[in-house]
């Protein structure tokens, strides 16, 4: 043991130690506080982690001890901890890393719980960047032509991993709910802290494109939609269309997209109604094809302002129409700059806008007020080393190319 | 077109790819049975097309629609290794796979909803799964013959011709796997707001992933360790399983996961 050269039993002790190790530092200092490694602090650091790989990489050349780190056995017995780690992970629930669990005692003092800010996970994951980076350092001193594939792998990890620890203390992530009275500046994070930001964001316009609305079967009793596991429905989009749903033939004689209900003796009835509030109203009528008998009536999802209203079929079931399903939401805005510059944009999901750095998403809505919500919540996004990170990602799309058209050879 | 008409398409593409995988493993008709698997694989995605159409939006949400596409995926695995590499018992291989998830789609087909939420409209989304569902296939086949040799009584049978399929399926299957991952990155900055946010079904894709590059690790320095090499791909291909659908069932993603499939 620990006689040159290295095997496989000084990498499992090295990978064990660390964890060890961890665990100490975790049970006594509790979670690894990432607060202050942030511009300047995180550039500094990568900059110390690049020299301390780069003295080991040009010392390894004539030293054994420090070329067993490049090695394939540091390699394996490095990648199967974080593993290790990374299965303990996904079985145990994770909260949040900013979470603070310093109290609750238990099992959530070994850190498993918010592993990527765990102590074992820490050092053990730095570990494996570290041999990631020397392996990657002593293929690229020799480099030949047929080295790209390997090279645009390791080199392409590599980066992406370095910018991402190193980028996430100066990720910046806020929420900001903006509505149609006056433009808003500020931000809240995820520590529920107010922020003023250097962007400022009115709310021109919100809409939601919903799916048309669908009717369903369900069982009075329990509420659950039939045939139970399998619940069929159908899409009622205009006056006229129909179908089957289990014993009924359906069909729609009046359909208001656009509707008001109001209560008239025991029954809701509803009117057309092209205002703010209105809700979706079908009238339908269904005829059982077993025994002939009919039932008609409205049937409505309801909203914030009307009431919601099913059609009774029989003692067991009922016609009820669910909320409709939003297609598309959008946010017509203005955005204001500290510099000055004013802009008209459309921000919906899956197609933020950039401003000055920071990159705008459409998250949500008043949920309760649907598609007349007075107001709409985005998150903005701000991450100065994500060019650094994707080009390590971009670098690896290419090398799972290589991988694919010119495999490494093994005999 | 809709799942109903779903055996009309799935039972003559099965009866081409059986023909085609009788033909590869009989005779050394080799154009013949690459053009019956081809068949088979037209009329299959003839379906998945159709499918496409009447939904308006790509079959890719549901286990069910995912499931469909790996069963689409199996038999274009099985081709390209066996037009590549000669392995006549592979086309019987991918198509019972095949024949599996076909019948699970038509048995239980957890596939009824027409909608796609407003985070699932992308053009990441089609590029994202696909890629995915193909790596799945080819580490499907791996992991097949991995388990089929080394059972006691075939392992006599390994050879470096065997290992070395091994290989080419998991550098293929791994090299897609990683494109998929790095698309879904992309696709979150764009959605979601981060590249990597350690949701249940990434930590594990990144575990599946990672047990690919210990095989690929390990084959280069231990070659002549077959047993172990197949049990890594095995071990591999269980981490990927709860990656595809174990998450949807494990205590401790319930209710966090973003990636969950209705």
């Amino acid at each position: 043991m620990w006689k040159q050269p290295w095997g496989y039993a000084e990498g499992w002790l090295i990978c064990c130690g660390l964890f060890l190790t961890g665990l100490i530092l975790q049970f006594t200092t509790g979670k690894v506080d990432a607060d202050y490694f942030r511009y300047p602090l995180n550039l500094i650091g990568t900059g110390l982690f690049l020299i301390l790989l780069g003295i080991l990489q040009f010392r390894g050349r004539k030293k054994n001890s420090l070329r067993w780190f490049s090695g394939l056995k540091a390699t394996l017995t490095s990648l199967t901890s974080v593993i290790v780690l990374l299965i303990i992970m996904g079985l145990t629930r994770q909260v949040s890393p900013s979470a603070d669990l310093s109290g609750a005692g238990g099992f959530s003092r070994t850190g498993f719980m918010q592993m990527t800010s765990s102590w074992p996970f820490v050092l053990l994951f730095l570990y494996l960047l570290g041999i990631l980076g020397l392996v990657t350092l002593r293929r690229l001193s020799s480099f030949r032509g047929k080295d790209i594939g390997f090279a645009l792998n390791h080199a392409g990890l590599f980066i992406a991993l370095t910018a991402a620890i190193a980028g996430s203390g100066d990720l910046q992530k806020l929420r900001m709910s903006a509505s149609y009275d006056a433009p808003e500046w500020r931000g809240i994070d995820d520590n529920n802290q107010l922020h003023e930001l250097p962007v400022a964001i009115e709310l021109q316009s919100f809409t939601i494109d919903e799916y048309p609305p669908k009717l369903m079967v369900i069982d009075n009793q329990q509420g659950i939609a039939l045939p139970e596991g399998r619940p069929v429905n159908i899409v009622a989009d205009s006056a006229g269309v129909g179908g089957k749903l289990l014993e009924w033939d359906i069909e729609v004689t009046q359909s208001l997209p656009m509707a008001a209900g109001f209560f008239q003796a025991d029954t809701v009835s509803y009117v057309e109604f092209h205002s703010v509030g209105a809700t979706t109203a079908l009238y339908i009528k269904a005829v059982n094809r077993t025994n002939g008998r009919l039932r008609e009536g409205w049937v409505s999802c309801g909203n914030h302002m009307f009431p919601y209203s099913s059609l009774r079929l029989s003692d067991s079931q009922s016609i009820i129409m669910p909320d409709r399903e939003p297609r598309r939401y959008a946010s017509e805005v203005t955005v204001y700059t500290e510099k000055g510059d004013i802009r008209e944009a459309v921000i919906e999901v899956n197609k933020p806008l950039k401003v000055d750095g920071w990159k705008i998403y459409q998250i949500s809505y008043d949920e309760h007020q649907g598609k007349w919500s007075s107001y709409s919540v985005f998150e903005l996004v701000k991450d100065p080393w994500l060019p650094v990170v994707y080009l390590g990602i971009y670098m690896m799309i290419a090398g799972a190319l290589f991988l694919f058209l010119s495999p490494p050879k093994t005999n | 077109m809709t799942w109903d008409h779903y055996i009309y398409f799935a039972a003559p593409a099965l009866v081409c790819w059986i023909a085609g995988a009788w033909i590869s493993f009989r005779s050394n008709r080799k154009s013949r049975a690459i053009l019956l698997t081809v068949a088979g694989l037209l009329i299959f995605g003839a379906y998945i097309a159709g499918l496409w159409i009447s939904l308006e939006r790509p079959p890719l949400r549901t286990m069910g629609e995912t499931r469909l596409w790996y069963s689409f995926f199996l038999p274009v695995a099985g081709l390209i290794t066996y037009s590549r590499w000669n392995y006549k018992w592979i086309l019987s291989f991918s198509t019972v796979m095949s024949f599996v998830f076909i019948c699970i789609n038509l048995f239980k087909p957890e596939i009824h909803n027409k909608t796609l939420m407003p985070a699932l409209q992308s053009p990441w989304f089609a590029p994202h799964v696909i890629v995915y569902m193909f790596a799945y296939a080819l580490l499907g086949a791996g992991a097949l013959i991995a388990l089929y040799f080394i059972l006691p009584a075939n392992r006599r049978r390994i050879d470096g011709k065997l290992m070395g399929l091994c290989d080419n399926l998991v550098y293929a299957g791994t090299a897609f796997l990683t494109i998929g991952m790095l698309f879904g990155a992309l696709w979150a900055k764009e959605a979601w707001g981060h590249y990597w946010s350690w949701d249940p079904k990434e930590t594990w894709a990144a575990a599946t992933w990672l047990a690919y590059l210990i095989y690929i690790h390990f084959r280069i320095q231990k070659q002549n360790q077959h047993t172990a090499a197949l049990g890594i791909i095995l071990f591999g291909f269980l981490l990927l399983q709860i990656c595809w659908f174990g998450v949807n069932y494990l205590p401790s993603a319930q209710g966090v996961s973003i990636h969950t499939y209705s």
